[in-house]
């Protein structure tokens, strides 16, 4: 089946490029600095959420606009980072309730979150994200699941 | 007429499309190979008529034109046939398509007025087909931007003018197929005025990626439904400017069907017709239609069910591994069956089971009291 490693694309003027897809899926580029202050922010509010207690609060807004598209690999580290302290911090019996609570979109965003942080296991605790999984997979299906594959929007 | 589904088994492979004919007494379906079968109903069931096997490669879409009996077919091969039955012999002739394709014709679907097709293709483009009397053949005029991947499906507006088009970058576009000299000018709808061939009358994103497996207008023509491959639903209302995108529980949604303007049906990949509706301007998930999930738990009391993990040597039930559906794959495609564009009563719909279901929509109103009590 030699021919399937065959770049066909490659002879083809007018492909559908990477370029292409993200920016029709994503939009225009934001600045590097800006991407970064809006995680730097978000990173501290969500921390001083968690510190009063404000689990649910806390949760939801470290998921708001995740920085989507390339070139801004520190920026999702340090945002993934914020996701986890939260998912670290919340007690097992909450779980279910605060996915609950969620709607469909941050529901979205947490599973691409959990995969993410799944894909380190050295940083993160994956007991805790695949309970998080199991619960986030009861309230949302697998079309949540499917929809981490599909949007390119990746965190 | 039944109320319970009508299972259809022809054991003869996987079921790629189907189409019924006008009084759905004949039935076209090609099993994931290169010819067609046409099968006649006979008693309850069906039997062989004809074979047409003009196609050299696997044939991806069918449809049988009502009024005029025609039945259109396309193929990997790159080729469309338009099938005529010869009254004389009673067999069904083929006329080729002049559809100027350099990929795979992977859809294809009559116009309302049957006096053109559009065949979608892998190479970035629609052939809107239509009959040169001069020359007795189908020629075809393409639409082309500003599609950038292979276009999955396809639906007629009811004014046979617009078509709206799935595609594999992500979009739903509805496009004028405005053939000068064949069509009347349309009547201005929420779509747009003016509407020369090739006009762009809309772009929709589903905002989650996938490709879009299919695309139906209401039956109104007012507004367009896709499903894609995130498993979403999406309603496109122009008039309102709205477009809702439902993110469903389940695995993604390959065909949709209109039932009426505040209904519709998807299947996919779950293997049951699922039914959305719109409530007061809002459009949601309402329930699976294939009650067989109940079924399969009725009568096994918890006596049952040790003495069954008792037998299997089994510490618990989690490994059950039947699909509690009708289908018992994925459904690839649904069709109206009876009743008309505005009030569809039955539905079919087909799959990689090789299984041809009929339902009844008196279902639905049934189930959901069900689900009431």
């Amino acid at each position: 089946m030699a021919f399937r490693k065959i770049d066909i694309d490659a002879l083809e003027e007018d492909a559908l490029g990477q370029d292409e897809l993200d920016f029709q899926e994503i939009g225009e580029a934001r600045s590097r600095q800006e991407v970064e202050a809006q995680v730097n922010s978000r990173a501290q509010e969500v921390r001083t959420l968690l510190q009063r207690g404000n689990t649910g609060g806390a949760l939801s807004s470290s998921l708001q606009s995740p920085p989507y598209g390339r070139g801004f690999e520190a920026a999702k580290a340090r945002n993934t980072q914020t996701v986890m302290e939260v998912l670290n911090s919340i007690k097992v019996a909450e779980v279910a309730q605060l996915v609950k609570n969620l709607n469909p979109e941050e529901q979205d965003v947490l599973m691409k979150y959990l995969y993410a942080g799944m894909a380190a296991p050295e940083q993160n605790n994956s007991g805790v994200l695949l309970a998080w999984h199991e619960k986030l997979t009861e309230v949302a299906g697998q079309g949540c699941i499917v929809r981490v594959i599909t949007d390119r929007r990746t965190v | 007429m039944s109320d319970l589904p009508n299972v259809n088994e022809f054991n003869l492979g996987p079921i790629s499309c189907h189409a019924f004919n006008q009084d759905r007494t004949a039935l076209a379906l090609s099993f994931n190979s290169n010819v067609v079968n046409i099968f006649r109903k006979s008693g309850s069931g069906w039997s062989l008529a004809w074979t047409l096997a003009e196609h050299d490669k696997h044939v991806t879409s069918i449809d049988w034109a009502p009024k005029s009996n025609r039945i259109v077919t396309c193929s990997q091969d790159r080729n469309a046939y338009v099938w005529t039955l010869d009254s004389a012999s009673q067999q069904w002739r083929p006329s080729l398509v002049l559809l100027r394709i350099n990929r795979a014709a992977t859809f294809v679907r009559w116009s309302p007025e049957e006096d053109k097709f559009a065949v979608a293709s892998g190479s970035r483009c629609i052939s809107v087909c239509y009959f040169e009397e001069d020359n007795d053949w189908w020629a075809s005029k393409h639409i082309k931007k500003p599609i950038r991947s292979t276009v999955l499906s396809l639906d007629w507006h009811p004014n046979n003018v617009l078509l709206a088009a799935g595609c594999a970058d992500m979009k739903a576009r509805v496009f004028s197929a405005f053939i000068k000299g064949n069509d009347k000018k349309p009547a201005p709808s929420p779509w747009g005025e003016k509407l020369p061939f090739n006009t762009v009358c809309g772009e929709f994103s589903s905002g989650t990626g996938g490709w879009v497996h299919s695309v139906a207008f209401s039956p109104s023509g007012d507004a367009l439904a896709f499903t894609g491959h995130d498993s979403t639903l999406t309603i496109v209302t122009p008039a309102a400017g709205s477009v809702q995108t439902i993110r469903a529980p389940s695995l993604p949604y390959l065909s949709a069907l209109w039932l009426n303007e505040n209904q519709i049906i998807a299947a996919g990949h779950d293997c049951a017709p699922h039914l959305f509706e719109n409530k007061g301007q809002q459009w949601a998930f309402s329930a699976s239609l294939d009650s067989a999930v109940k079924k399969a738990d009725v009568g096994f009391t918890a006596r049952d069910t040790f003495r069954r993990m008792d037998s299997r040597a089994q510490s618990t039930t989690s490994n059950d591994t039947e699909v509690h559906t009708h289908h018992q794959n994925t459904i690839n495609s649904i069709r109206a069956f009876t009743g008309d564009r505005n009030h569809v009563d039955q539905y079919s719909t087909s799959g990689i089971d090789g299984k041809l279901i009929i339902w009844s929509t008196n279902n639905i109103a049934k189930g959901m009291s069900n689900l009431h009590l």
